[in-house]
């Protein structure tokens, strides 16, 4: 938006965002790696750099997945486009829900959609492991940001740290390696 | 009117330590509206986190669940806008200030540095997925197709997902 790019139309960030809430099953990073395949590759709309620094803040604000959707709203088009963004993506789920909870509190009975589940759910681990390979390709430089991705792996999967915790002590590791190194450099 | 201001100003709350950490939503939840409001019964509460986590939204949509039970459609609506109004707009302050935060030299490179981290936890919320949902052979297979597809087709990923959904739903 700052770079005097060609204004992206409201609606079509509406529309996009609605199309990933409507399609992205398996919640938090699932939504994230969907978001990142349709604004970061195929619409360019932010640079990954940007985009990964925006889920960055997100984890930290909690529902992670809607606020990488305000943020990339956001860098479009300024507070309209992130509340657009963040209306989109929210509405089909809000509507969904909605039906859902009416047939539940009617009829006193779960639909029988889990099964659906067992389709999506191994698709959307590919998805999210070809964006985490995309991503270290492009972001993880040398050893020291190997070494971090893999501590900040461990971290998650083997000791469940919380992730603005994991975030929390990246930032203060590269605040120390980039001092240093202007103290040695 | 008074029952969704209620319903407004607890999920307001419900929003702001959700920016905390979404992991205490669940236990909260089920403090306010099962033991302290009783709009639901634990049952209930249970089967409105099995529907919530059918939905592509966030776990939170279970607001709108039991927005729904306290107050109908408008409880709803309320209850699904006043949780996540506290990280809407505080995202918003983020990306107003991000550009600005990002030139001060000692911001930008801290944040450039930490991007590995955030890759870290990209791959591992696959392996925490994984391990909860891939049991068997048949979801490995699907796992493979769907990484080949992803990784070497250009075919938009929220058609691979609608079609691995209706895959789902004839396997099982």
């Amino acid at each position: 938006m700052s770079n005097g790019a060609q204004k992206v139309r409201l609606s079509e960030i509406f529309l996009t965002f609605t199309m990933i809430g409507l399609t992205g099953f398996g919640g938090g990073m699932a939504i994230v790696a969907l978001v990142e395949r349709v604004c970061v590759r195929e619409k360019g709309w932010i640079s990954s750099e940007e985009f990964l620094h925006g889920l960055a803040f997100g984890q930290i604000l909690g529902p992670f997945s809607l606020n990488v959707c305000t943020f990339t709203g956001h860098h479009l088009r300024g507070i309209r486009g992130g509340i657009v963004a963040a209306v989109g993506f929210i509405l089909p789920s809000f509507l969904l829900i909605t039906l859902l909870s009416w047939i539940y509190f009617t009829y006193q009975k779960l639909p029988q959609l889990q099964a659906a589940l067992k389709g999506t759910n191994p698709v959307v681990i590919g998805l999210i492991v070809v964006v985490a390979i995309d991503m270290g390709r492009k972001q993880i430089k040398g050893w020291g940001g190997a070494l971090m991705a893999v501590a900040a792996f461990c971290a998650s999967v083997f000791l469940t740290l919380n992730a603005a915790w994991v975030l929390l002590g990246a930032a203060l590791w590269s605040l120390c390696s980039s001092y240093f190194r202007r103290r040695i450099g | 009117m008074a029952a969704l201001l209620t319903i407004a100003w607890i999920y307001l709350r419900i929003g702001l330590i959700f920016v905390g950490g979404g992991y205490v939503l669940i236990p909260l939840l089920n403090h306010i509206m099962v033991e302290q409001y009783r709009w639901l019964t634990l049952r209930q509460f249970l089967d409105g986190l099995a529907l919530s986590q059918l939905t592509p939204g966030p776990l939170a949509m279970l607001a709108t669940f039991t927005g729904f039970r306290a107050g109908g459609i408008p409880g709803a609506l309320v209850a699904t806008i006043f949780i996540f109004l506290p990280c809407v707009v505080l995202m918003l302050i983020v990306g107003r200030y991000y550009d600005r935060l990002k030139k001060i030299d000692i911001i930008g490179s801290t944040l450039g540095g930490l991007l590995p981290a955030v890759v870290g936890l990209v791959a591992a919320a696959a392996w925490n997925l994984g391990v909860s949902s891939l049991s068997g052979v048949k979801e490995f297979l699907i796992l493979a197709v769907g990484f080949a597809l992803f990784k070497w087709t250009k075919i938009t990923p929220m058609v691979v997902i609608l079609g691995a959904g209706l895959v789902g739903l004839l396997i099982n």
